[in-house]
C-alpha cells in the first residue's frame, strides 16, 4: 500500500513537472536536483550512494575526500575530485564494471615536493 | 472614494463586540485590536478547548525518542513523567496545519539532549491548526492559554521561575509564544521561528511576538518576502531583540529545485512535499535544529541591510563578538534597551547547514591577461575546504581580487592556502598565473592571516602558499 502511495506521488510529480522547462530541469542542474547522468550537472557529479538509490547532483570531491575515477556510466557512487586534484586509485577491471573504482583525492603537486 | 466606502463597510461591519469564555482559560474578545483593524479586518472568535484539544508531548534525557503525554488537569500524569522542576523547559509549538507529533518537534527535542538535560515539552494543536487560515490565527490564543496554564501549574508546584522557560513558536506558534509570554511576567526566552505574516505583520504588540514579551526573544526570518506577489508565509518586520536574517531572509538556498527534486526528497516523499508547498518557510526550524550541535556555524553578523552584507559592509564580527543564529543565541549580551537589532548570514543549501565566512583578498601575477576563474581553498588544522570562486572575470596580473568565501567545514586554524584559476577559453600561448600575496580575514574574530606564493602556475594546477 505505502510503495503504491509512494509510486503514485512519484508519477503525479513526473506528471505536474513536465510542462515547464524554463529551469533546469534536465541541464545546468543545481546540486540535490535529481540527474541521470553527470553532463547534467551544474557540479558534472551526479551522485548516488547505492544501486538502487536516486542520483543527484552533487559538488565534485574536495581534497583528501573519497572519490571515483572517471567513468563511462554516468553516474558515480564517489564523485570525481575538483580540478587540479587527481584521485589516487588502483583501477581494476572489476571496479570498472562495478563502477567502484575508489580512491582518495590528492594534489599531485604535493608528492612532486616530498618525493 | 468608492475603495474608502468599501473599507469603511469592511471595518465596521466586523467591530461588534463578542466574547467567549472558557473555564480556567479565560476571556476571549474580538474588539480591536484582535480584529476590525487594518491588518486583521475580520475577527473570529477562537475555539473551544476540548475542540482545539491541545496536548503536550514531553521528551526528557530519561526518554528522548519515547514520548509522554502530560496535563495540568491531571497531576498524576506529570507526576508519573520524567518532568523535573529544576531543569529548564522548553516548549515547541508548531504552526498552520502542522501538528505536534511531527517528526521535526521532536527531532529538536532529540538533538537538545545530546547537549543539554531540559524538559522539551511539544506543544500539539492540531485540533485547531487545520482549519481556516483566520479561524487558526486567532485559535493560537486558547493554545497560549493552555501553555500559560501549565506554566503556571509548574510555578505553584514545582518552583520554576519564570525565567526557566522557553517558548520556541514556528510561524503562528511563534505569535503564541509571543501570547504566552504577555500572560507570564519575565519569561525567560521566546524563539519565533519564521513568525507568520498575515494578520500580524505591522499589527499591535498584543497581537503578535515583540520583544516585550520576553526576557529575550530572538527571530530567524527565512521566508520574509511579501504575501503578495511572492507567497513569503514569513514576517519581514524585526519583532525580536535578535532578529536573524539568513541568505537575506527570503529565498533560501535549496529551495528552488525543480518539483521533482524537491518532492523526492532525500528525508522522503512527505519532508520532500512539505519543502514543495513551504520550502524557505521550514528551514528555519531546520537552521535551528543544526544550530544546538553547531552553534559556531551560524554566527550572525550585524547589518542593515542584504545589500550591505553582500557587499561586505558589515564584515568582520565587531571586537564584541557577533552573536550566533539558533539554540545558543542568548550567549551573545546584547546591549540592554536594544531591540529589533538585525543581523545577516549565509547557510548552505541541504543539510549540515553550518558555514564560516572568510574574507580572501588575494593580487596576482603573470605573464599576460586572461580571462578566468580564480579558486581558492582552505587548509587548517581541522581538514581543509573545497575549492570556492573568488573571480570569474579578466584576470589582469598585478590585479587584486577580493570575495567572500562561506567555507563549509571548520578547518581551525588555516595553515595554508591553495590557489587555482582556469581559462574559459583554449589558449594556445599556455599562459601562468600565480597568486603573490593572499589576505585572509576569519570573520568570527577578525584574525588575519597573510599568504605567499612564488612563481606561477599553468590552469588547473595548484599552487600552494604558505604564512608569510
Amino acid at each position: 500500500m505505502r510503495t503504491l502511495l509512494v509510486f503514485i506521488a512519484c508519477s503525479l510529480a513526473a506528471v505536474m513537472a513536465a510542462p515547464p522547462q524554463n529551469k533546469g530541469i534536465f541541464i545546468n542542474l543545481e546540486n540535490g536536483e535529481l540527474c541521470f547522468n553527470s553532463l547534467q550537472c551544474k557540479s558534472s557529479c551526479c551522485h548516488r550512494t547505492s544501486g538502487v538509490s536516486l542520483a543527484r547532483c552533487v559538488h565534485l570531491a574536495a581534497d583528501k575526500q573519497e572519490c571515483s575515477v572517471k567513468t563511462l556510466y554516468g553516474t558515480y557512487y564517489r564523485c570525481p575530485c575538483e580540478s587540479g586534484l587527481k584521485c589516487k586509485s588502483g583501477i581494476s577491471i572489476g571496479g570498472s564494471i562495478t563502477n567502484t573504482n575508489f580512491g582518495v583525492c590528492y594534489d599531485p603537486s604535493d608528492t612532486a615536493e616530498s618525493s | 472614494m468608492f475603495s474608502l466606502w468599501i473599507a469603511a463597510v469592511f471595518l465596521f461591519s466586523t467591530v461588534y463586540t463578542a466574547q467567549v469564555c472558557y473555564d480556567r482559560l479565560g476571556c476571549f474578545v474580538d474588539t480591536v485590536p484582535w480584529a476590525g483593524t487594518l491588518q486583521r479586518p475580520l475577527g473570529k472568535l477562537p475555539w473551544p478547548p476540548e475542540r482545539i484539544k491541545t496536548t503536550f508531548i514531553l521528551f526528557t534525557k530519561q526518554n528522548p525518542s519515547t514520548f509522554q503525554e502530560i496535563s495540568a488537569l491531571n497531576p498524576s500524569s506529570i507526576l508519573a513523567s520524567n518532568y523535573r522542576g529544576n531543569k529548564t523547559t522548553r516548549f515547541i509549538i508548531h504552526g498552520f496545519i502542522d501538528q505536534g507529533d511531527e517528526n521535526w518537534l521532536k527531532d529538536m527535542c532529540t538533538l537538545m539532549m545530546q547537549t543539554e538535560d531540559v524538559n522539551c515539552i511539544c506543544v500539539d494543536w492540531q485540533g485547531g491548526s487545520r482549519t481556516g487560515y483566520l479561524q487558526s490565527s486567532h485559535n493560537i490564543r486558547v493554545v497560549a492559554a493552555e501553555i500559560v496554564y501549565l506554566i503556571k501549574y509548574f510555578q505553584s508546584n514545582y518552583n520554576q521561575a519564570p525565567a526557566d522557560f522557553h517558548v520556541i513558536g514556528h510561524s503562528l506558534g511563534a505569535h503564541c509564544a509571543g501570547e504566552v509570554g504577555r500572560k507570564i511576567k519575565g519569561l525567560g526566552r521566546i524563539t519565533g521561528l519564521d513568525p507568520a505574516e498575515a494578520y500580524f505583520q505591522n499589527a499591535a504588540n498584543l497581537v503578535r511576538l515583540d520583544a516585550s514579551d520576553a526576557v529575550f526573544v530572538d527571530v530567524i526570518h527565512t521566508d520574509s518576502a511579501p504575501m503578495v506577489p511572492y507567497l513569503g508565509l514569513g514576517m519581514s518586520q524585526a519583532v525580536g531583540h535578535l532578529d536573524f536574517y539568513p541568505n537575506g531572509g527570503e529565498h533560501m538556498p535549496g529551495c528552488d529545485k525543480n518539483i521533482v527534486s524537491q518532492i523526492v526528497d532525500l528525508d522522503g516523499i512527505w519532508e520532500g512535499t512539505r519543502d514543495f508547498v513551504a520550502c524557505n518557510h521550514l528551514r528555519s526550524y531546520k537552521y535551528y535544529a543544526d544550530s544546538i550541535l553547531n552553534p559556531e556555524g551560524f554566527v550572525g553578523y550585524k547589518c542593515n541591510s542584504t545589500e550591505d552584507f553582500v557587499a561586505g559592509k558589515c564584515f568582520p564580527c565587531p571586537t564584541g563578538g557577533c552573536p550566533v543564529m539558533g539554540h545558543h543565541s542568548p550567549t551573545f549580551k546584547a546591549p540592554a534597551g536594544t531591540v529589533n537589532m538585525k543581523f545577516y548570514l549565509n547557510t548552505g543549501d541541504a543539510r549540515p547547514f553550518m558555514r564560516w565566512r572568510y574574507r580572501v583578498t588575494v593580487t596576482i601575477t603573470g605573464d599576460r591577461d586572461v580571462s578566468g576563474t580564480l579558486r581558492v581553498s582552505l587548509y587548517g588544522t581541522n581538514g581543509n575546504t573545497r575549492q570556492h570562486e573568488i573571480a570569474k572575470t579578466k584576470l589582469r596580473p598585478g590585479s587584486t581580487y577580493s570575495a567572500y568565501v562561506d567555507a563549509e567545514v571548520d578547518v581551525g586554524e588555516v595553515k595554508k592556502v591553495k590557489f587555482l584559476w582556469d581559462n574559459s577559453q583554449i589558449n594556445p600561448l599556455l599562459p601562468k598565473l600565480g597568486a603573490q600575496v593572499l589576505v585572509l580575514q576569519r570573520g568570527k574574530d577578525r584574525q588575519v592571516l597573510q599568504f605567499c606564493g612564488s612563481g606561477s602556475v599553468r590552469e588547473e594546477v595548484l599552487q600552494p602558499l604558505d604564512p608569510c
